[in-house]
């Protein structure tokens, strides 16, 4: 059977069908075979490199360094107080004085962020390192939990003199003396420039003396740009370069 | 008519029978719905089980039949199926393009199911009230994780031109409340308790108990000495379900989708489109209102609203319609081109072939189904009450209350154990026809524990 010219042939349909039926869903195929599902990956990270950075808000780059600072500095200031206090009795080698104990109450978070599992992180850095610093015994947690669990006490009531002696007592009682109060806070202070923004953390550690109330007080301070884009962190970046 | 177009349409009606599904999601699983609201748990778990062994839908149905074991009095069960739903909806959580452009042939059933938002984050807040009322070991995770899922959520829907879609969701207030109630009870983290619940009375302004746990945390303690907390969840009535519904596409709709066939095709829409299926969200919560808590003669309260499951889903749905229809759209733009483009490679101008080729067309575009599928057991509403008692154990008498104040069912009994300056978790579920399965609660026995005395 004859075929008219401007039919296609069998071989021209079967092409053509192919082209009509692909013509619409195939771009749409090409694109999506660009782009299919990820999966997430994790990898163990080496000691020394470089962590991330929090992009919206304070992570470990923050945190570590005020942990560090803060804490060798109230150490570095009471290390050479517990040097000058040597015991000296008659015909006796100089004795060091007994560690002086610390309760440490706890972190207070009071900057314009939700620190969420930072805080039991902070808490335990800043315990470990006063633990190992040989300068001051701390209490254990599970003591300082349990007494403000037993007495009804706030945190921040043990400033209250009267409550302070009723924590110390009940801290004595249950074996575990104290002679210092050790409160660690966490603020933040903005500046908006624009999109951009300066956030200054400061992490403040305080040290109270039970028996008199004196206390010492010691601060590290970072501050962190948050940038809408790469080039406003760049130009940030560069813009107090020679 | 020659074998080719005779096989081809063919072909077109078989493919279209493939790419869609028969029975919407939830038309198949009413039977479960009405089963578990009459309390029959049993004949509930027996029908999800049948179902996860026709169907794909795994993830989902594990979602039912975690909340299944939950009422049955079995925890752990439901915490581990949540945790394995969790997983596997976390991994299909971001939007495949091949999927996508596959739907696009069919209908947005045949896109794998990665849960709607308010079901991702309840099914954190489920994850964390299951281990509550247990060991409670992982409660704090859990409750990270619900604000977690919640804040990214929204912060990955943020445009270019700084305009969010999802800024509008609801957000869970019974998040920062589990998170508050966990850190009060430390006695330490007084500060976190009180940021938390500034965040539940900002999200759930009619939530009246939440003033007070704000002032407690703010510049009270826990609980007077001698005293702990019971703290009362009720997941109360029927949760939302979708249903199928005609939609005309909006003019915002149209929009969206002509950038997406421009983005991606370098075309643009058709003129015309007729209206289409969408999933409509619907609200049945049905008539259990609240939880009465009795102790021996003494109304000690009923349960308060902290997360209305319905009005999340719908205030969702709202923000993500004019999205659901211009996929909508597309699909029928693609569908409509294919034919256009088959009958032009085949070289048809009219004739019987070419009316075949229509039809079979038509006949694709009308078996698309609205995707329906949805977490079903979610419970209504979530309630919470907050009971300070003396340490020891007592016996409270729990009530299924409708909305005018009548009870539904016969009260329950139920001992709890409290003990000093601690927490201890209830967990009810109510429906029309009183509660469904046990209670649930945790903590230790305190039958004998001693009262430790304070020095203040």
């Amino acid at each position: 059977m004859g075929r008219r010219l401007d039919q296609p042939s069998r071989m021209g349909s079967r092409r053509f069908f192919l082209r009509g039926l692909v013509q619409l869903p195939l771009p749409l195929l090409a694109a999506g075979a660009a782009g299919c599902r990820s999966v997430q990956f994790a990898r163990l990270m080496t000691p020394g490199e470089e962590g991330m950075i929090g992009s919206h808000q304070a992570g470990q780059e923050t945190f570590t360094p005020l942990v560090n600072e803060a804490v060798a500095k109230l150490l570095a200031r009471h290390a050479e107080s517990a040097v000058q206090q040597v015991s000296v009795v008659d015909g006796a080698e100089p004795m060091p004085p007994p560690m002086r104990r610390v309760c440490f109450v706890g972190v207070e978070n009071k900057s314009a962020e939700e620190i969420g599992d930072f805080k039991e992180q902070i808490y335990q850095a800043i315990d470990a390192r006063i633990l190992e610093s040989q300068v001051f015994q701390s209490v254990n947690r599970r003591f300082v939990d349990a007494g403000l669990r037993d007495t009804r006490l706030r945190p921040d009531q043990l400033l209250v003199p009267q409550q302070m002696r009723t924590f110390a007592d009940h801290m004595e009682q249950q074996g575990q003396p104290i002679d210092y109060l050790l409160y660690a806070t966490i603020t933040s202070g903005t500046t908006q420039q624009n999109r951009d923004y300066q956030r200054d953390y400061l992490l403040t550690l305080e040290l109270v003396e039970v028996g008199t109330g004196n206390y010492d007080k010691q601060s590290a301070e970072l501050s962190k740009g948050y940038h809408h884009s790469r080039l406003g962190r760049w130009r940030a970046a560069h813009s107090h370069s020679p | 008519m020659t074998g080719q177009p005779a096989r081809l349409w063919g072909g077109l009606f078989a493919a279209a029978l493939v790419l869609t599904g028969c029975a919407t999601h939830m038309v198949r699983l009413q039977p479960v719905r009405t089963a578990f609201q009459l309390g029959d748990l049993a004949e509930a778990e027996r029908l999800i089980v049948a179902e996860a062994e026709s169907g794909p839908e795994d993830d989902l149905l594990l979602l039912d039949r975690a909340m299944v074991a939950l009422a049955a009095g079995r925890p752990a069960d439901s915490e581990r199926m949540l945790r394995q739903a969790r997983d596997g909806l976390d991994r299909v959580e971001e939007e495949s393009q091949l999927e996508m452009a596959w739907s696009m042939l069919g209908d947005d059933q045949s896109r794998t199911y990665a849960g709607e938002d308010y079901e991702r984050v309840l099914l954190r807040a489920m994850l964390a009230v299951s281990n509550l009322v247990q060991d409670g070991d992982d409660a704090e995770a859990y409750s990270l994780q619900v604000i977690d899922k919640q804040r990214s959520i929204v912060a990955a829907a943020a445009e270019p031109d700084g305009s969010n879609p999802k800024a509008a969701y609801q957000q869970v207030a019974l998040a920062p409340y589990l998170r508050g109630i966990l850190r009060e009870e430390t006695h330490r983290d007084y500060d976190d308790a009180a940021r938390n619940f500034q965040l539940v009375t900002a999200w759930q302004p009619d939530f009246r108990q939440g003033p007070f746990h704000l002032a407690r945390a703010s510049g009270g303690t826990h609980s007077r000495p001698g005293h702990g907390v019971v703290h009362v969840f009720a997941l109360v009535g029927q949760g939302p379900f979708k249903a199928e519904a005609e939609e005309q596409p909006t003019s915002r709709s149209l929009l969206i989708a002509d950038r997406i066939l421009s983005v991606q095709m370098q075309s643009s829409l058709p003129p015309t489109v007729a209206p289409i299926r969408v999933p409509r969200i619907v609200a049945a919560p049905g008539i259990a209102g609240t939880v009465r808590v009795g102790l021996g003669d003494w109304s000690a309260g009923q349960t308060e609203t902290i997360t209305s499951v319905s009005q999340m889903a719908l205030r969702q749905q709202e923000a993500l319609l004019p999205y659901q229809l211009a996929r909508a759209v597309v699909r029928r733009a693609v569908k409509k081109g294919t034919i256009h483009g088959l009958k032009q490679g085949l070289g048809m101008r009219g004739g019987l072939h070419s009316a075949a080729i229509d039809l079979a067309g038509v006949a694709w575009e009308a078996s698309e189904a609205a995707d329906t599928r949805c977490w079903s057991l979610l419970p209504d509403r979530i309630q919470v009450l907050r009971l300070e008692l003396p340490v020891g154990t007592h016996t409270l008498t729990l009530t299924v209350l409708d909305h005018g104040g009548r009870p539904l069912g016969d009260p329950v009994p139920q001992d709890v154990a409290v003990s000093d300056g601690r927490n201890t978790y209830l967990l009810v579920r109510a429906s029309d026809a009183g509660f469904v399965g046990s209670p649930l609660t945790s903590g230790p026995a305190a039958t004998g524990q001693k009262t430790i005395p304070t020095s203040r």
